[in-house]
């Protein structure tokens, strides 16, 4: 185990690398440059190239990434371009404020969308698994901004009970961080509720047809304690690896949800630095889901292993 | 009007020969009451020396709407304010860090004002040039020196007095062409640092490269840059303290999420109403609206009326109108055939309905321009050139004089903001009311403007170009860079040494009634040659809740809150 978790962190270390390579060079294809984006576009020429000898952006490309990387490897992100300040807090602010809304989000559709599968595959073809599979599919395709809107006109102002800001007050207990943010997670549950109910339910069909149910079923074990024992744990494994590959989208890809609720999440963090090519802020954040993106997937891989006992045992390939 | 010349006497005596010019043209009815007003802040006149005068000419109300000195007041205040309380307002997030020498985006410059003040305050409300940091100023004979007596006893926040140093310093740094200061854009040509002299402790002189009759403008919030920060100061660490002499200090910054601002007792205009502010960043502006509707936030600082409707329709906000210069500009390269011929850019400024865009794409908030940069708030707008209006039988005509009877194709070049992908798709469907069919391009804002020099610039290069320009308090800007020979965006490639002369004249000319007489030359001048077309003028929009009064918004999406407050 100890081998595959180093094997793949060193994989992983390597494909950080190209991916902060890809991303400096991708930014320079990018039109526009840093001193102009600050300083808008009817700026004095000279008051550009006086900016851009300050942030060096001025210097060869490759000296820009070798001391960039150089310094990052330190552990010093840099500075801003943008906002002129260190990198490191403003990231991992809005780090900590990504992980908030993907925890309460993944605390309302996961149950809901094992529930979901295995009622739907208790009555396959039923109009209740029909009902449900449809529902879920359906909510799959709406656009975040779409449903965000509609809430926040029915919850927000029509009946006022929940507030439409997901950014709480200052100094804010759990529980008034929470209470901020369901509405905006509604949105990201209606996109991952199919996703994960198609999954368990597929999950919870096969196993409900594989000889070992048949055999608890024949011995005369109760239903319900076959579905808990021999089930379940079967239908759990595809939802594992939905998160797991769901987490990119979930920390880094909710541009439009922490538009449209106000919300200073490091998606939102990233598509400035792109749009201002802030580089230093824009490669810290790459790297930064990057690392969470792999996390997810090793722990993904580690607890997969553990829930199935034919990858347990067949041990590292 | 019943004068009374003894007492008019008394007062020319004291006064310089441009004053009793003013006061000769207030006297023979060439300038009305209101215009005097304005033209005699810009000069320097003190309020109540305005207020002597029309009194002497028989003016009633002459204090009405000549406001007092006290720094930035407001007009929509009524009532006793109540004190103390929090307001909340809605700003798009600053763009970049908070640096008074290089901001350049809406948010930002509006974080400037609220700490920050400047030597004299373009009141948009009142359409009205005011005293600030600056009490009075005077411009030399032929408006090439313009000597500006600082208000006394002003403090910054953090406990120094302000004093003439503090300005030639600010005004040294952003006029440096070493700096990254994007003041450079209004002053290049105009003032270099050595031209700030300062006289004595409370007065500095600014000696110009040319003569500028609108000087004071430049130094006022209309340069949004140019707040008057301590000597010595580092503008890039700036953000940190937001010191200033303003109403308010900085309570807390946090870059992306918002702002809280706490009043400042020792204000020189007296301590504000409100105990404190809390702006909060948005980074649209649907989102902004829906606080205001949910009642997460009192006031939406700016906002554009597309998206907008469900406000604008609704009689529970209080939206504040403000008339502004802000326009979009379509040029046509003069030196590109089909637009080589002054009848073909004609017969395109002809076939537009210019009341309908104004109904349909601004919800009626604006003004229908009249293809010169002369908006209806400029008072240097000569009214009596008359305004261009749709005629598609004079536009086809002109078109078959030119060799085009059966039209002709081109591709028009623009950017995504706002409303300027609709106004082309309009520009496009009334060309085709002419037999011209033209081809849309909508890029990002950076792939338009690209590097901003020409060959390098979408914006500066394509053959018809759909651009945006903010307001300004005085048109100089719009007159020079966008049409003079050697504008640097000059998109239009129009070249006509006698415009550039009658610009020149113009920016020099230091009254109202020459500034006036050659507007008129350049208006008749652009619509006869018609290198771009300005189809509309755009107003400022402030929303707040019904509860709130007193807010002071300019159409550069500033807000002064000194005067602001919540009634219970």
């Amino acid at each position: 185990m100890l081998g595959f978790i180093l094997k793949r962190v060193g994989l992983g270390l390597i494909t950080l690398w190209i991916l902060s390579l890809i991303v400096f060079f991708a930014a320079q294809v990018l039109p526009g440059d840093p001193a102009r984006a600050i300083l808008g576009p009817l700026a004095a020429p000279s008051a550009v190239a006086a900016l851009s000898h300050q942030l060096g952006t001025d210097q060869p490309l490759a000296t820009q990434y070798w001391h960039w990387i150089s310094h990052f490897v330190t552990g010093d992100l840099g500075t801003s371009y943008q906002y002129q300040a260190p990198v490191g807090p403003l990231l991992v602010k809005a780090l900590g404020h990504s992980l908030k809304l993907a925890s309460v989000a993944f605390v309302i559709v996961v149950p809901l969308g094992i529930i979901g599968g295995v009622i739907a595959a208790l009555s396959v073809g039923k109009p209740v698994d029909r009902i449900i599979s449809v529902f879920g599919l359906s909510a799959t395709v709406i656009p975040e901004v779409v449903s965000g809107i509609v809430l926040i006109l029915i919850f927000g102002i029509a009946l006022n009970v929940l507030p439409i800001s997901a950014t709480w007050p200052p100094g804010a207990g759990i529980g008034t961080q929470v209470y901020h943010l369901i509405m905006p997670a509604i949105p990201l549950v209606l996109i991952l509720f199919g996703y994960i109910q198609q999954m368990a339910r597929a999950g919870t069909v096969e196993a409900l047809a594989s000889d070992y149910a048949r055999t608890a079923t024949l011995k005369g074990l109760p239903r319900g304690v076959m579905i808990r024992r021999h089930v379940l744990r079967n239908s759990l494994l595809p939802t594992i690896t939905v998160i797991a590959t769901q987490t990119g989208y979930l920390i880094g890809g909710l541009v439009l949800v922490e538009v449209l609720f106000n919300y200073q999440g490091i998606g939102r963090l990233i598509y400035n630095a792109a749009t201002a090519k802030d580089f230093p802020m824009l490669e810290a954040g790459v790297l930064v889901i990057g690392i969470v993106y792999m996390l997810a997937t090793l722990i993904a891989d580690i607890i997969y292993s553990l829930l199935n006992p034919r990858i347990r045992y067949r041990g590292v390939e | 009007m019943a004068t009374d010349p003894r007492r008019l006497d008394a007062i020319r005596s004291d006064r310089s020969e441009l004053e009793n010019h003013y006061i000769d043209e207030l006297v023979a009815g060439r300038l009305s009451r209101r215009q005097f007003m304005r033209r005699g802040a810009v000069i320097g006149m003190s309020t109540g020396l305005v207020g002597t005068i029309l009194a002497a000419c028989g003016s009633a109300n002459s204090s009405s709407s000549a406001s007092s000195s006290s720094g930035a007041a407001s007009s929509s205040a009524s009532g006793t304010p109540t004190k103390g309380g929090t307001l909340k307002l809605a700003i798009q997030a600053p763009a970049a860090a908070v640096n008074p020498l290089t901001v350049a985006d809406s948010g930002g410059l509006c974080m400037l004002a609220q700490t920050g003040e400047f030597l004299a305050f373009d009141n948009n409300l009142a359409l009205q040039l005011q005293p600030m940091l600056a009490t009075s100023w005077t411009p030399s004979k032929a408006g090439a020196v313009w000597t500006f007596t600082l208000r006394p006893g002003v403090k910054f926040s953090d406990g120094t007095p302000m004093t003439a140093d503090d300005v030639v310093y600010t005004f040294q740094q952003l006029a440096d062409p070493k700096n990254a200061s994007n003041a450079l854009s209004t002053f290049t040509g105009v003032l270099d640092p050595a031209g700030v002299v300062k006289v004595d402790s409370g007065t500095v002189a600014f000696h110009l490269s040319a003569p500028n009759g609108n000087f004071p403008y430049l130094v006022s919030s209309d340069n949004y840059n140019a707040i008057i920060v301590p000597n010595g100061t580092n503008f890039a660490d700036w953000q940190k303290t937001f010191i200033g002499t303003g109403p308010f200090k900085l309570s807390t910054y946090t870059q992306n999420v918002g702002a809280s601002f706490v009043a400042n007792p020792d204000y020189w205009g007296g301590a504000p109403n409100l105990d404190s502010t809390a702006f909060t960043f948005y980074a649209s502006q649907q989102p902004q609206i829906l606080a205001l509707q949910g009642g997460t936030v009192d006031v939406v600082v700016q906002f554009v009326p597309t998206g907008a409707e469900s406000l604008l329709n609704s009689s529970s906000y209080t939206i504040i109108k403000l008339k502004s210069a802000n326009h979009r500009e379509l040029s046509m390269r003069n030196d590109q055939a089909p637009f080589t011929d002054a009848r073909v850019r004609q017969a395109i400024a002809l076939s537009l309905d210019r009341p309908g865009m104004v109904s349909a794409l601004l919800d009626g908030y604006g003004e229908v321009g009249n293809d010169s940069p002369f908006a209806p708030k400029f008072p240097s707008t000569n009214t009596s050139v008359p305004q261009r209006v749709q005629d598609l039988a004079k536009a086809k005509q002109l078109l078959a004089a030119a060799g085009h009877a059966n039209g002709f194709s081109t591709t028009l070049t623009t950017e995504q903001y706002e409303e300027i992908p609709e106004l082309a798709q309009v520009i496009a469907e009334a060309a085709t009311k002419i037999g011209v069919k033209i081809t849309l391009k909508v890029e990002t804002q950076d792939n338009y403007y690209g590097k901003a020099t020409y060959g390098n610039s979408d914006w500066l290069d394509a053959t018809m170009s759909l651009v945006d320009y903010g307001d300004r308090g005085v048109p100089n800007v719009f007159l020079e860079a966008p049409l003079t020979s050697n504008g640097p965006w000059n998109a239009a490639h129009f070249k006509n040494p006698t415009y550039d002369n009658l610009v020149k004249q113009y920016v020099a000319a230091v009254d109202l009634q020459t500034q006036q007489t050659i507007a008129g030359k350049i208006q008749t001048l652009l619509l006869d040659e018609t290198p771009i077309v300005i189809p509309y003028f755009i107003n400022g929009l402030t929303a707040t809740t019904p509860s709130v009064h007193g807010v002071n918004p300019t159409s550069i999406s500033a807000i002064y809150l000194k005067d602001a407050y919540k009634s219970a």
